[in-house]
């Protein structure tokens, strides 16, 4: 896989690199990927590419992946099968069971049903990018104490939902999770304890197990 | 899906220019790469049209609000002041789909989606829809079908914004051929039921610009019913939008969706309803007239009762 | 006889899941993330046709393909399918693309022929036959005991009912498949199973190999629910193209493939009558029963456990009964087990007839039940459970909840084996530094397996969970238990609680430590010197059991307006033996009973009579409980210590749409005797739904 680098060339002549190589990359700052997805969409406008494999560089967790992707491969087809990141995951291919959920500039989104190319010029988080510094996250920690995971495969797409939801709201009510969680399905049941994981997180009552044991 | 072509498109012109022959526009994707995983299309190029500039507006007028083709369904549902002006409208963009599917689809994309039929989304039935010359619903499984139709193919229209849109009266204006086309919301859909294999009255080639929604009706309401209490397909869908005035209907309208290949109406009922008190009596006569004529098949004769519900409990609403 | 402790510090406490930081992380590997070195991408070609002579495959143009490196078929020469679905071939390439590419280049010579997909039809007399020699449908020897029809004339009250469920499928969200490497040292595969040693003896079977030349690792996986034992063709095909392509192949099915190829549920169509005497006591039950389980029973087919007889009278023992099972093939996949095999139709049928029969009586159903149940255990759940119900006041006579939307609540008990497996084996490898790994060839799929082994092995060696460093999923660690039949917690727990003894007795040998528990331990460990002390261990008796019994309540709210089923509350008494670990066991009662909801409301396998495809092999139409749909549940655990461990994970899904379908029975005063009990039939069951209008075709 080759890079296409672009680092050390000032806005004017990346304008000029793009147009003469016919290239979709950029290297996407952290800082700035709206005005760099701008700048790429101008740069790149009305160039036909592909159906062959392209230069696509993905801002993944704050770092770039620099890919060559034909147009068709999906976001997550690229994290699954371009990288290690293999944290968000395959369950339906369909955008209908959540699994594959990542975030887009903080916003959720299916991503085995966006284009890999698409996605450049965003900030992609996914679960592998929740943690900062080896501690996972508040939300990452409640799932873990509440025992919202079983077989575990949902549960980085029911991360991202929920983080989504907490950045933009602390303290949702469970009707709120509910409707943030819509789109993700889990099959081994883990729902109660997703609900009691964010309720915890959201600081509201509710979280606590109403399990009774008897001691026969 | 099949190897294709991709480019951005900084113009109407150039979009249609750039998927002309074997091209497809690409917006939020959730229709369109749907369709391509299936192999119900192979569009040799996808033109992104999500850069075209003046298409992702929301305008407040003082007659009609203008909202723009690539506004996303998430940012209808959000809108502070769209749920005060259009309720029904926001109640129907809320219950699309999911949040991640909310986040991307746009309202251009949505009125344009194609059909969900089972048959028709199967990669292996090649139906009336798709050039085959069998309707497998009609004598199959058709819980999920129409109870009216023009012509043989019994899909119902999928959007659940086209049927709150209708109810508001709403004006699509697309792009045909380098002109503004001015399409009311039966127009828009009028081609899905003259012709077994159309989705809408769309084209190839025409764009969606932007909705244009009156504010006449100041109230508006859309109820749905699905298998499931989240994410799934509405069994029936209703929109009501009216004045309401002393208690009494001003410009009423109901519509009904998941039961037509078009955003169903029946102009005897809104006529009955105009100027009639919002009461029991009123609203189960106007249901016997929406439903009038309806067909029910072997499987979704239960869309009657749950339509007749429906359109009782949206139009009820409107009292506020 | 070797005994579980009395007192425990984790033992039936709850610790929390000890791979929990992995999942929630993105660092757990399953076998559909492996990244083998040259890996490549796997795929299959399936049957379009429900059946057909397929004369020839031909692959050339798919090698043609750039990017493929290997293309087979599953068969050799002319071959017959059966099933919309049906594997005809494969592909291997170092893209997704490439290989979807090359499955659309490869052309079939097929001739279509006759087909019947749906069980009513395919008992008629003219039906397309699925085997050439065999009719579609065959009766089992019907049971019968007591003088039946006679027994039915004595009956103060009989209740005649037809009620049927549905195909249902399994859905894991990791789908079934592999990563395999097939290189001259042998293969190792990567499995996404339930049973790392029948895939491996799948494999070696398959591809004629020893089985020591054979390795299944299976460190994490996405869900199985009874669908993934054996190698699958998918195994065996990815092992294939592994060794023609000289590289390691992962190959996962589709969510599509998921709904055709992998197994299922069989349906039932259960015809019941049900007489009692007046004061409740069964008395005459007759059943006559059918189902598909698709072109064959699960008897042929990957795990066993798949066919349609279902167990009846239930948990009921009725002096006079006859029982007939009729077994229905059709071109469709072929079923498997599916958690708690046969128990969920047989308890809906039961459990809705006993209702019904209560309604007749006019009797309150939970004193029928403790008039009939003939467990004891069971009988204290209901007493239990109807207690923290409050059953009492709510229950009201069918359909009489006041308003459009109508309360009812329901109950039902459930039965089930488990025990655990004898030839379970473990080992424990100690440290001199202190450090000790449990090793099991045992899987975890979700249930907390490897959880339950690390407080087992904490409990026993006085030392914390989180100092066990427990490995398991590979076939190279000691056999351990297919996770299967509810059986892995009474499988492992004896075995770790063994190998931990057997641990401590040879530390004392070696060392002189008379006890190395607890604050003993890394003195104890010390002396080991230089060399790590590897103890093996065995599952003995008395540490487990089977039988664990269960009941269910359920209020839901049933819109007769609009049909919507709404289960406002679930509540389970479940008797679970010795409580190895309290919160992942919640976990597994919460899944049950969720999947017991999906079958009652949302989940049914369609197939299309005219196309004979799977209508809806995807999340859209398929329909799985969402967070919206889950009502509270409210979980009675009964520890009793005294029976052992006895596993969970079956019985607590066996009642719940029997309990769910009697309430909204309740609710509405007539009942919708058919799963998924949908709007449109309760709508129907109400008598709201016009009949069809006569249209030209």
């Amino acid at each position: 896989m080759k890079d296409s680098n672009t680092d050390g060339l000032g806005v004017q002549s990346r304008r000029t690199f793009f147009k003469s190589v016919g290239t979709v990359a950029v290297t996407a700052a952290t800082a700035g990927a709206q005005s760099v997805a701008a700048e790429l969409e101008k740069a790149n406008a009305e160039k036909i590419i592909g159906p062959g494999a392209v230069p696509v560089t993905l801002e993944v967790n704050g770092a770039p992946l620099r890919l060559q992707l034909e147009p068709r491969v999906t976001l997550l087809d690229a994290l699954r099968n371009y990288s290690s990141l293999t944290g968000a995951k395959d369950g339906c291919d369909r955008a209908s069971c959540g699994a594959c959920t990542v975030l887009l500039d903080n916003v959720p989104v299916y991503s085995c049903q966006k284009l890999a190319i698409e996605a450049q010029g965003h900030a992609i988080t996914t679960v592998e990018g929740l943690a900062k510094n080896g501690e996972l996250s508040g939300l990452q920690k409640a799932f873990v104490e509440k025992d919202a995971s079983m077989c575990g495969y949902c549960t980085p797409g029911f991360l991202m939902s929920l983080t989504a939801l907490f950045k933009k709201n602390p303290h949702p009510t469970a009707d709120e999770i509910r409707h943030a969680c819509a789109g993700n399905i889990c099959r081994c049941g883990t729902q109660p304890h997703i609900m009691q994981a964010a309720l915890q997180t959201a600081g509201a009552t509710g979280a606590g197990s109403t399990t009774e044991v008897i001691h026969a | 899906m099949k190897a294709f072509q991709y480019t951005t498109a900084l113009s109407t012109d150039s979009a249609r220019q750039l998927a002309a022959g074997n091209g497809a526009y690409l917006a939020g994707g959730n229709d369109l790469l749907g369709r391509l995983k299936e192999y119900l299309d192979s569009p040799e190029i996808l033109v992104n049209i999500k850069s075209i500039p003046g298409l992702d507006g929301i305008t407040a007028g003082a007659g009609a609000w203008t909202i723009g083709a690539l506004v996303t369904v998430a940012q209808i549902e959000n809108h502070p002041k769209i749920r005060a002006v259009f309720p029904g409208l926001q109640q129907a963009a809320a219950e699309v789909g999911s949040p991640q599917i909310r986040n991307v689809a746009t309202i251009g994309g949505n009125l344009a989606q194609h059909s969900r039929c089972w048959y028709y989304r199967h990669r292996d039935t090649v139906c009336l829809k798709k050039g085959g010359d069998l309707c497998y619903a009609r004598h199959g499984e058709n819980r999920y079908h129409c109870l009216f139709t023009g012509n043989t193919c019994i899909s119902p229209v999928a959007s659940n914004l086209a049927i709150a849109l209708t109810a508001l009266d709403a004006t699509v204006i697309v792009l045909r051929e380098g002109k503004e086309t001015r399409m009311t919301m039966p127009e828009l859909y009028q081609k899905a039921w003259d012709n077994p294999t159309a989705h809408n009255s769309l084209n190839p080639g025409d764009l969606i610009l932007r909705v244009e929604i009156p504010v006449a009706r100041t109230r508006s309401a859309f109820l749905q019913v699905s298998d499931k209490h989240a994410f799934d397909w509405a069994l029936v869908s209703c929109a009501a939008a009216a004045r309401v005035h002393g208690g009494k209907l001003s410009r009423p309208r109901v519509a009904l969706g998941c039961i037509s290949p078009m955003p169903h109406q029946s102009a005897a009922a809104n006529d009955f309803l105009e100027g009639k008190p919002l009461d029991e009596s009123t609203v189960a006569q106007a249901a016997d007239l929406v439903l009038q004529g309806a067909q029910p098949l072997a499987f979704n004769g239960y869309k009657v009762p749950l339509a007749r519900t429906l359109i009782r409990r949206a139009l009820l609403s409107l009292k506020g | 006889m070797p005994s579980w402790p009395a007192e425990t510090k984790y033992i039936s406490h709850s610790t929390l899941r000890i791979d929990a930081p992995a999942k929630v992380s993105g660092r757990a590997r399953y076998s559909s993330d492996i990244q083998a070195g040259g890996w490549l991408y796997g795929m299959i070609l399936r049957s379009k046709w429900p059946a057909a002579r397929i004369a020839k495959i031909n692959l050339e143009n798919a090698l043609k393909i750039p990017g493929i490196k290997a293309a087979l078929t599953v068969k050799e020469g002319e071959s017959t399918v059966r099933f919309y679905g049906e594997e005809l071939a494969a592909v291997a390439g170092t893209t997704k693309q490439a290989c979807l590419d090359a499955l659309r280049a490869i052309e079939i010579e097929a001739k279509a022929l006759p087909f019947v997909v749906k069980e009513n039809d395919a008992r008629s007399e003219d039906a397309p036959r699925v085997w050439p020699n065999s009719a579609n449908a065959s009766e089992g020897k019907p049971k019968e005991q007591g003088t039946v029809d006679q027994a039915f004339s004595e009956c103060a009250a009989v209740i005649e009912g037809f009620y049927t469920t549905p195909v249902q499928l399994h859905h894991p969200m990791e789908t079934h498949g592999c990563t395999v490497s097939w290189t001259d040292e042998g293969v190792t595969a990567w499995a996404s199973t339930q049973g790392i040693s029948s895939v491996r003896d799948g494999l070696a079977g398959g591809l004629q190999l020893e089985q020591s030349q054979v390795r299944v690792i299976t460190e994490y996986m996405g869900g199985g629910f009874g669908s993934k034992f054996g190698a699958g063709v998918e195994g065996l095909m990815a092992a294939r193209l592994s060794r023609a392509a000289k590289a390691p192949v992962r190959l996962m099915l589709t969510r599509f493939d998921q709904a055709l190829a992998v197994g299922n549920r069989p349906s039932s169509f259960q015809k019941i009558k049900l007489g009692a005497k007046a004061d409740g006591t069964l008395h005459a039950f007759e059943l006559d029963n059918y189902g598909t389980a698709g072109i064959g029973g699960g008897g042929s087919t990957e795990g066993g456990g798949g066919g349609i007889a279902i167990p009846a009278p239930y948990i009921y023992k009725v002096p006079n009964f006859r029982v007939k099972h009729t077994s229905v093939a059709v071109n469709a996949g072929s079923a498997r087990a599916f958690r708690a095999p046969a128990n969920p139709p047989a308890s809906f049928g039961m459990e809705s007839a006993m209702d019904d029969l209560a309604v007749k009586l006019g009797m309150d159903p939970v004193e029928l039940r403790l008039k009939n149940d003939p467990s004891a255990v069971r009988r204290r759940e209901y007493s239990l459970g109807a207690e923290r119900f409050g059953w009492k006041q709510k229950y009201q006579k069918p359909g009489s909840s006041a308003g459009p939307v109508k309360i009812g609540v329901g109950c039902a008990g459930a039965t089930w084996w488990g025990g655990g497996n004898k030839r379970t084996q473990g080992e424990a490898e100690i440290h001199p530094d202190g450090g000790i790994e449990i090793r099991l060839g045992v899987q975890d799929l979700g249930t907390g397996t490897r959880t339950v082994i690390a407080v087992v092995a904490a409990e026993i060696l006085g030392l914390k969970p989180e100092q066990i460093t427990v490995r398991i999923g590979d076939t190279h660690y000691p056999p351990g238990p297919g996770s299967g039949g509810s059986t892995t917690c009474a499988s492992v727990s004896p075995a770790v609680f063994d190998v931990c003894t057997q641990a401590l007795q040879q530390l004392q040998t070696q060392t002189g430590v008379p006890d190395a528990r607890g604050g003993n331990w890394p003195a104890a460990c010390k002396k080991l010197g230089t060399s790590p002390l590897v103890v093996h261990g065995q599952w003995q008796e008395g540490l487990s059991s089977g039988g664990a019994g269960g009941v269910q309540f359920a209020e839901a709210s049933v819109d007769t307006e609009t049909g919507l089923v709404t289960v406002n509350r679930i509540l389970c008494v479940q008797d679970c033996g010795l409580i190895v670990n309290q919160i992942t066991l919640e976990s597994q009662v919460n899944g049950g009973i969720i999947m017991g909801l999906g079958y009652a409301l949302y989940e049914e396998r369609v197939m299309d009579h005219l196309s004979g495809v799977v209508l809806n092999p995807n999340f859209e139409t398929y329909k799985l409980p969402g967070l919206a749909d889950i009502p509270q549940i409210d979980i009675v655990l009964l520890n009793m210590p005294e029976r052992g461990v006895i596993g969970v994970g079956e019985p607590v899904t066996i009642p719940t749409a029997a309990a769910i379908g009697n309430a909204v029975a309740n609710a509405l005063g007539v009942r919708v005797s058919s799963l998924p009990i949908t709007p449109a039939k309760v709508l129907a069951a109400l008598g709201k739904v016009p009949p069809p209008t006569a249209r030209p075709a």
